[in-house]
């Protein structure tokens, strides 16, 4: 056994007396002394100094450059960041962080992954407040990514998708609104709130190209389309395809969900009752037809 | 993990009732109970726990398994500890910002002194400001002049409460119990029942076993044995806690720590519980009152 400082700690608390009330301390400098000073003196001028604007604590606003023109009136609008805090963002996480929670079991890899198995590991921050739209799968650890998943995530680049398929697995990229992103990354929120399952709404004008590419294995893509762009990619990176077909988790590995659905095994519309255990669905039809669309 | 200790000792019935109250506590098979009394010793007692996430870096901590049902001290077994609970390193300053958690969020300021505004009069300018070659003075309550209000004094009701992150709490926890093992101050025992209940009979016992003066008993339980309850209820340096209320200022505040089995169990079980967690992260973040 590696000795350890600590362990040494350990055995000089044998001889050393008691530890009680009385011999115990912080860290020096842990306890910081008030600001503001006492006594005759100690309150003269609160550390900021003898007269003028800063005594006066005189905080200019932000850019304001005393008898200078601020900068930001000196030059024209340059709309660099112009729609800026309107764009959709993809909080990353990689493949090797992914090879990680399926090692550390905080993924089971024999059920399809999607952004509800990802935020329920604890280790993935996503906020749709913040206009997150979901996971962004990065190639960082490809290289020795080595599970077979079938999983789902938001965004996805090439070199990406080639890892999961050469190792026999499925990806698909997938858009989700803002409200069922809600629903996905706080499911036990979401269900407590007795609303029903919302129904995916369609991808965003300048998003329906990707998620209707099979090379970017979108949702909304042919599926005959995605088999052969499977293929392709297993050419041009020089690797042999798995047959999933004769895979024996071939269903657990094709398994999709509706273009309308949020959650695996649940249709929009249902309402999840945790405390009686129960599903209620929809019986009127024009609510059928409303979440069917 | 499955660790076995092999341990000579007295075998009386209490222990046995200690190891079915252990559940993970299991007794030994009788072919290694045959091979220790071949040496002429008493049946020997084994008990091996499972420990949960157990760590894999070698540690090991082990303590003896006593009884107070008697004032001579008889040793029932032994039993492993987990090692990052009771073999955690010793920050006396982890240990420090608990106690001082502990003292002041419960603290509030009642006392209040007033200021300027709130003394009676002053309303009126004393003098006139200029001719008369004095200083100007605009009230009689000024904080400058005797018997004025007072400036920046304390105002009433002042909370000191605040919250020590709650990993903060644990590693306290987990960082006394490994003091108070390392010094000797831990004693794990079957069960609380004592013969009598006179004081006495506690007093005996901690000056057989060098223990205390001042013992802290701790149980699973919310009620204690009668004979215990009555004795330590008239010695006031011997006090008996359920395990839920465990604290650093208490352990600090007593010589002895004497945990039952079954407390043991639980203060194990629900630390683990708490460092294990996937939400810790969730659990770390800033306590807010309005989360009550």
């Amino acid at each position: 056994m590696a000795t350890r400082g600590y362990e040494k700690a350990l055995s000089m608390l044998k001889t050393l007396p008691r530890v009680g009330l009385f011999n115990i301390a912080p860290n020096p400098g842990f306890v910081k002394p008030s600001k503001r000073g006492r006594g005759q003196h100690g309150g003269d001028k609160h550390g900021a100094g003898n007269k003028g604007s800063k005594a006066r604590q005189n905080y200019m606003r932000t850019g304001y450059e005393t008898s200078l023109r601020p900068y930001y009136l000196s030059f024209t609008h340059e709309p660099y960041y112009l729609g800026h805090h309107l764009k959709r963002q993809y909080p990353p996480l990689s493949l090797g962080q992914l090879q990680l929670m399926i090692d550390t079991d905080r993924i089971n890899a024999e059920k399809p992954i999607d952004l509800v198995q990802i935020c329920n590991t604890g280790l993935y921050k996503i906020n749709p407040q913040c206009k997150h739209y979901g996971v962004h799968l990065t190639d960082e650890g490809a290289d020795s990514f080595k599970a077979k998943v079938n999983i789902e995530v938001q965004w996805a680049t090439e070199p990406v998708i080639a890892a999961v398929e050469r190792n026999g697995g499925t990806i698909t990229t997938a858009f989700f609104d803002p409200p069922s992103l809600f629903a996905l990354t706080n499911v036990k929120k979401f269900l407590e709130s007795g609303e029903p399952i919302p129904k995916r709404m369609i991808p965003p004008e300048d998003a329906i190209s990707y998620y209707t590419d099979p090379k970017m294995r979108g949702y909304l893509a042919d599926p005959d389309q995605v088999s052969w762009e499977r293929l392709v990619l297993a050419q041009k990176y020089g690797y042999s395809l798995p047959k999933i077909e004769e895979d024996p988790n071939y269903e657990m590995l094709t398994l999709r969900k509706d273009p309308r659905q949020i959650f695996y095994g649940l249709e929009p519309g249902w309402v999840v009752n945790l405390i009686d255990r129960i599903i209620l669905k929809p019986t009127d039809p024009e609510l059928q037809e409303y979440y069917k669309g | 993990m499955l660790r076995r200790l092999v341990m000579g000792a007295l075998r009386p019935n209490s222990c046995v009732q200690a190891a079915h109250r252990l559940s993970t506590t299991t007794e030994s098979s009788p072919s290694e109970v045959e091979q220790y009394s071949s040496d002429g010793f008493p049946p020997p007692v084994v008990l091996s726990r499972n420990l949960e996430f157990p760590t894999n870096d070698g540690r090991k901590r082990m303590a003896w398994v006593e009884n107070i049902d008697t004032v001579q001290e008889r040793k029932l077994g032994m039993i492993d500890l987990h090692p990052d609970i009771f073999a955690v390193p010793p920050r006396i300053d982890v240990i420090w910002n608990n106690v001082h958690w502990q003292k002041l969020y419960r603290k509030v300021n009642l006392v209040q002194v007033n200021n300027r505004a709130e003394m009676i009069g002053g309303g009126r300018k004393p003098w006139q400001q200029k001719g008369l070659g004095r200083a100007r003075q605009g009230s009689i309550r000024a904080p400058q002049w005797k018997h004025g209000g007072i400036a920046h004094g304390p105002r009433a009701p002042t909370t000191r409460f605040y919250m020590l992150p709650i990993h903060t709490r644990l590693y306290g926890l987990r960082c006394m119990l490994s003091v108070k093992l390392a010094q000797d101050d831990l004693h794990i025992v079957n069960a609380l029942d004592i013969p009598t209940n006179e004081p006495s009979y506690l007093e005996d016992l901690a000056e057989e076993r060098q223990w205390g003066p001042s013992v802290l008993f701790v149980d699973d339980t919310d009620v204690a044995p009668e004979n215990i309850a009555i004795a330590a209820d008239q010695i006031k340096h011997m006090n008996i806690m359920p395990v839920y209320g465990l604290n650093v200022y208490s352990m600090l505040n007593h010589d002895t720590l004497v945990l039952t089995l079954a407390a043991l169990e639980r203060i194990e079980k629900q630390i683990l519980y708490f460092m294990h967690r996937t939400d810790r992260a969730k659990l770390a973040e800033k306590f807010k009152t309005s989360q009550v």
